[in-house]
């Protein structure tokens, strides 16, 4: 029984591990907004912080190979929006990965890191942990107001 | 994704970008920016109708941008909506490409 004044729901997306199934999280995202009626910045960053993770654990944790599976649960409570993705891949040690840098040229540019760089600047709360046999990965969003339906 | 291009005036190419450059829409600009990289030399990319911009979508702005600033040339971002200039700013790529929102500063920048 759920609590009387807490707004809960959940949906899952299953992926196999292929970048061309980053094409079917759009229209899921999209529909998650419209149903909660979510802010346009916070559409944006949950499409973006999809993206960099999806696409990191495709081409980084299981290097290319199509058929792994990835899950992706949405929950929100609250203001608190959360999706917990899980892999299994092997372990990924966020603190090993560096951040870009500002350059002082065009030239000593090197777009690399971006993706995680960004989930940091875009998502409110990020955590890894380790499975088992793979990766669970928590992005939080606060919204100003409780989603509704 | 769609990219457009039109000649404008000073040798200046403005490329229309239009759409969602995620990693998708990255795949589908890329070959036409590095053509446009390669044989422009003043490339003013209007990125009002982009809609989303990710990581793969950075590098398709990036790589031309280096290629043509190799060349001699010169590239300006023109009117970014609010959230894709954050991800410009949030990568730093403010501080090696400029970003104008009004058109004659931009023009003005790649003469």
């Amino acid at each position: 029984m759920p609590e009387k004044d807490a707004h809960k729901a959940e949906a899952r997306l299953t992926l196999r591990s292929q970048l061309a199934e980053l094409s079917r999280v759009w229209p899921w995202v999209d529909a998650l907004a419209a149903e909660y009626n979510l802010p346009g910045e916070t559409h944006f960053a949950i499409n973006l912080c999809l993206e960099e993770a999806l696409s990191n654990i495709i081409r980084h944790g299981y290097h290319g190979h199509p058929d792994h599976s990835i899950t992706i649960d949405f929950a929100t409570t609250g203001t608190s929006l959360t999706f917990t993705i899980e892999d299994q891949a092997p372990h990924f040690m966020p603190a090993e990965s560096k951040d870009a840098q500002p350059a002082a040229s065009i030239e000593e540019y090197r777009p690399s890191g971006l993706g995680l760089q960004l989930m940091r600047q875009f998502a409110g709360t990020l955590a890894w942990e380790p499975l088992p046999h793979g990766n669970r990965l928590t992005i939080g969003f606060t919204v100003a107001q409780a989603p509704g339906k | 994704m769609k990219i457009t291009t039109e000649e404008l005036e000073g040798g200046i190419t403005k490329v229309v970008l239009d759409g969602r450059l995620d990693i998708e829409g990255a795949a589908a600009v890329d070959l036409k920016m590095n053509v446009l990289a390669g044989s422009k030399m003043l490339l003013l990319l209007d990125l009002q109708k982009v809609t989303f911009l990710g990581s793969m979508g950075l590098r398709t702005i990036v790589v031309p941008a280096q290629t043509v600033h190799r060349r001699g040339g010169k590239v300006v971002l023109f009117a970014p909506t609010a959230m894709v200039e954050n991800v410009l700013k949030s990568s730093y790529i403010n501080n090696i490409i400029p970003i104008h929102h009004e058109l004659s500063a931009a023009l003005a920048a790649l003469k």
